[in-house]
């Protein structure tokens, strides 16, 4: 298949790049907990309020950090060039676009990963007795801020003021996926635990339709 | 290539065969006249609210004009990548333009209905919420647009962002109106039964307003032809300016 | 009539937004035709 090889190729490219840098992921993390931090200023959250709020928190403070580090998805090729070269090697363009999803996919996933004990502390939430169902939620909800937030990197990076416009197109774009997102783990906080099944076909559908127009329209924004 | 240019110019051609706008004008005040004299004369007046629901009869079918014009952005940008013809392209930016502006008569004309009847100015129930979203979608777009200075870069970023707008708009609607399902907030406009005058009162200020919205597409378009017509003509007079 | 104000209101501004937006793209359509003119007959020479 001349997607699949490609895409594992360029996968272990990505990956070991942004690991070769680890500050992007410590900066991600401090600036989720800057996030939740400040928030708790602005209310004094209570144990209900912070069941309701909590989650709507976390999401919006990883919609926001995921908006500012997916820059250097597309910057840092434009440095040398390197998607040039790349666009004209034989690979169905799409492999380098999925490629890229699925390491930021990773990379925020593992930021979650690191976000989520102290998340839960700082708001007294028992996460335990959900862990299995709320990391279908994350990983639903990762999926959207990644292929979505991977796509318009590239739109931003060909364009003026690139580290206000991703923000500006993502966030009314993602919306839904918040919505879903935060209501989804919100009702995994409740007595009993509910996993809400509309929400979560909600983000299937979102994760299977947007990753399915980046296949069919992605390798346009590839263009010289 | 040459042949995608030629037609383009050729479009401009007939675009510019334009009149000063006088003849638009009369047309859009035309329109907004019988939709307005219909909606402020012929139309019953609603029993609960009296004289300012006459307003939904610009609010609703503001909305609607403003899908329309949204969904002609969608298969412009669509038509673009595939044929790379720039005259999509004009009409993808012009649609959203219009777009923008129908969908901000229906912002504007919520709050003024809502504060005498309800007593607030916005409610953050489903249909305003998801609205406004939209608007922000496509206000996003446009405002993409202008921080791409290359004109094929531009087309082709913003037909692709627009294509992903347009399949986030069921996205939108329908979560907000799940979570609104869920949280309950003050629903501005009445709901149910509407009267049979009403409704043909109604679908006439649609029809009046499509209208509208023709004449507008078509000014918008000439407008963006003749941009690329200039684009065009000062190339070639740099192009001359080093040869002669 | 109660409420005439702000049904006035909601008029004039519906009708102020699609009058003022017609207007600003005929002057500009004008502009650019002169543009048009200028530029063709430059080439001309």
């Amino acid at each position: 298949m001349t997607l699949f090889r490609p895409a594992a190729v360029l996968l272990g490219k990505e990956l070991r790049t942004e690991f070769r840098t680890r500050e992007l992921l410590a900066a991600t993390v401090v600036f989720v907990l800057m996030v939740l931090v400040l928030f708790s200023f602005t209310f004094d959250p209570t144990t209900a309020e912070s069941k309701r709020f909590g989650p709507g928190l976390l999401w919006l403070a990883l919609l926001f950090a995921g908006s500012l580090m997916l820059h250097p998805s597309f910057t840092r090729e434009q440095a040398n060039d390197t998607l040039a070269a790349l666009r004209m090697s034989p690979i169905d363009p799409f492999s380098i676009l999925v490629a890229k999803i699925v390491a930021n996919c990773c990379f925020l996933l593992m930021a979650e990963t690191l976000l989520l004990p102290v998340f839960a502390a700082l708001y007294n939430l028992s996460l335990l007795p959900v862990l299995g169902r709320l990391a279908c939620v994350l990983i639903l909800g990762t999926i959207a801020l990644s292929t979505i937030g991977t796509t318009f990197s590239a739109i931003s990076s060909q364009a003026r003021m690139r580290e206000l416009l991703l923000p500006l197109l993502l966030l009314p774009l993602l919306a839904p996926a918040l919505i879903a997102s935060t209501e989804a783990t919100v009702g995994l906080l409740e007595n009993p635990p509910a996993l809400s099944l509309t929400w979560i076909g909600v983000l299937v559908a979102f994760d299977v339709i947007f990753l399915t127009v980046t296949w069919l329209f992605g390798e346009y924004l590839l263009e010289e | 290539m040459a042949e995608v240019r030629a037609s383009a110019l050729s479009a401009v051609g007939s675009a510019k065969r334009a009149g000063s706008g006088g003849l638009e004008t009369l047309g859009i005040a035309l329109l907004l006249g019988v939709a307005g004299y219909a909606a402020l004369f012929i139309a019953p007046t609603e029993r609960t609210m009296g004289l300012i629901q006459r307003i939904f009869y610009f609010h609703v079918p503001s909305a609607w004009t403003g899908f329309v014009a949204f969904a002609i952005t969608f298969v412009s940008s669509i038509a673009y990548l595939r044929t790379r013809s720039p005259k999509w392209d004009w009409l993808a930016v012009s649609a959203a333009e219009i777009g923008v502006g129908f969908i901000s008569v229906m912002l504007i004309t919520g709050p003024i209905w809502a504060k005498p009847v309800w007593g607030i100015w916005w409610t953050w129930d489903a249909r305003l919420t998801s609205t406004f979203v939209l608007w922000l979608l496509y206000v996003c777009y446009l405002l993409l647009r202008t921080l791409v200075d290359e004109p094929e870069r531009r087309a082709v970023l913003s037909a692709v962002f627009g294509i992903f707008a347009a399949f986030d708009v069921p996205f939108v609607y329908f979560s907000i109106w799940f979570f609104r399902t869920q949280h309950p907030q003050p629903v501005i406009g009445a709901g149910g039964y509407l009267d049979p005058v009403m409704l043909r009162v109604l679908l006439l200020c649609w029809a009046a307003l499509l209208g509208v919205l023709a004449i507008l597409l078509r000014q918008r378009y000439r407008l963006e032809a003749l941009r690329y017509e200039v684009g065009e003509l000062r190339v070639e007079a740099a192009r001359r300016g080093e040869l002669g | 009539m109660k409420n005439l104000n702000s049904l006035m209101a909601a008029y004039l501004s519906v009708w102020a937004i699609f009058f003022v937006y017609q207007f600003t793209v005929s002057r500009r359509l004008a502009k650019l035709q002169d543009e048009v003119e200028r530029l063709k007959g430059a080439l001309k020479r």
